[in-house]
């Protein structure tokens, strides 16, 4: 299959980044639809015992891989877009849920860009770590502004080592992701 | 993992363990407060203050009592005294009400002792 060929071929000459323009709107778009199926794969769980708000942050995968294949704009196009989709599939659109994801979508992006410019040496563990916090703070933020009170920050601390758990473990599946794309 | 990553998670993990305690104590410093609502006004208090109010009421004096984290109407002037019978009440929302008198103690905003909301 040599059309198969032709795309390994680009691939593989186009790391870090993807340099085709018809490569990126394809990766982006088979990534917004993989964070969205993520998200509403995450969103069906049932919750855990003992830690009812823990969230993987399955939908994240996809954004993690689409920043280091394609760059934070198209990274930024998946996470806005799945926030938006995931908001309407599940009717939290216009309500407080979506007010947080998508400021934690925006914050996690934005801690995620910032640490890949200033730290190259980072893997994807680490960016991802880094942004689930941010993710978090982002929601706390919300959270913090619609109870109209700070004291939800009281459960911050445990909710950031938890969070770099579960984002240092989605950015293991993202790294392993992009390797098997560009290494092939 | 990369060195720059276990410096990242590392230093993430030690500012949230560090700064738990004082978050912690941050939180509680953001008092519980009771308001007294009558028919003079609203009189507001913190919760983990020490006296005895006694508020004017529609029928007479309400006393309304604040002690150990907790407020209780220790006296009231009307017929049933369902006040006093609600007994001591400390959990933000909490409310006793005194119907005669019109005076409505209620425990506003502070601690997150109990959940009253989730989100997934």
């Amino acid at each position: 299959m040599s059309s198969t060929h032709a795309f390994a071929d680009e691939l593989r000459g186009a790391q870090p980044g993807l340099r085709s323009a018809t490569l990126r709107v394809a990766y982006a778009s088979a990534l917004l639809a993989t964070a969205v199926v993520l998200g509403l794969v995450e969103s069906s769980l049932p919750p855990v015992a003992l830690l009812p708000w823990l969230r993987i942050g399955l939908a994240n995968i996809a954004v993690v891989v689409a920043l280091l294949l394609c760059g934070a704009r198209v990274a930024a196009l998946v996470s806005g877009g799945r926030v938006v989709v995931i908001g309407l599939l599940t009717g939290t659109i216009a309500s407080p849920v979506f007010a947080m994801a998508a400021t934690g979508a925006a914050l996690s992006l934005g801690v995620m860009v910032v640490l890949q410019r200033s730290l190259p040496s980072l893997s994807p563990v680490g960016l991802s770590a880094a942004g689930s916090v941010g993710h978090m703070f982002g929601q706390f933020l919300v959270a913090a502004l619609v109870l109209g009170s700070s004291s939800v920050f009281v459960l911050a601390p445990p909710s950031v080592l938890v969070a770099l758990a579960v984002g240092a473990a989605t950015g293991l599946v993202a790294g392993s992701v992009v390797s098997r794309i560009t290494k092939r | 993992m990369t060195r720059a990553d276990r410096i990242v998670i590392a230093v993430i993990a030690v500012v949230a363990v560090v700064s738990w305690p004082v978050v912690v104590s941050a939180g509680a410093a953001d008092a519980t407060r009771v308001a007294i609502a009558g028919p003079g006004g609203v009189t507001t208090r913190n919760l983990d203050s020490n006296e005895e109010l006694a508020i004017v009421g529609a029928r007479g004096e309400v006393v309304v009592r604040i002690a150990d984290g907790a407020v209780a109407v220790t006296e009231a002037d009307c017929p049933d005294h369902t006040c006093v019978r609600t007994g001591r009440i400390s959990a933000p929302g909490s409310v006793i009400a005194c119907v005669p008198n019109g005076v409505i103690v209620r425990i506003e905003g502070g601690g997150l002792d109990e959940l009253d909301a989730r989100v997934r």
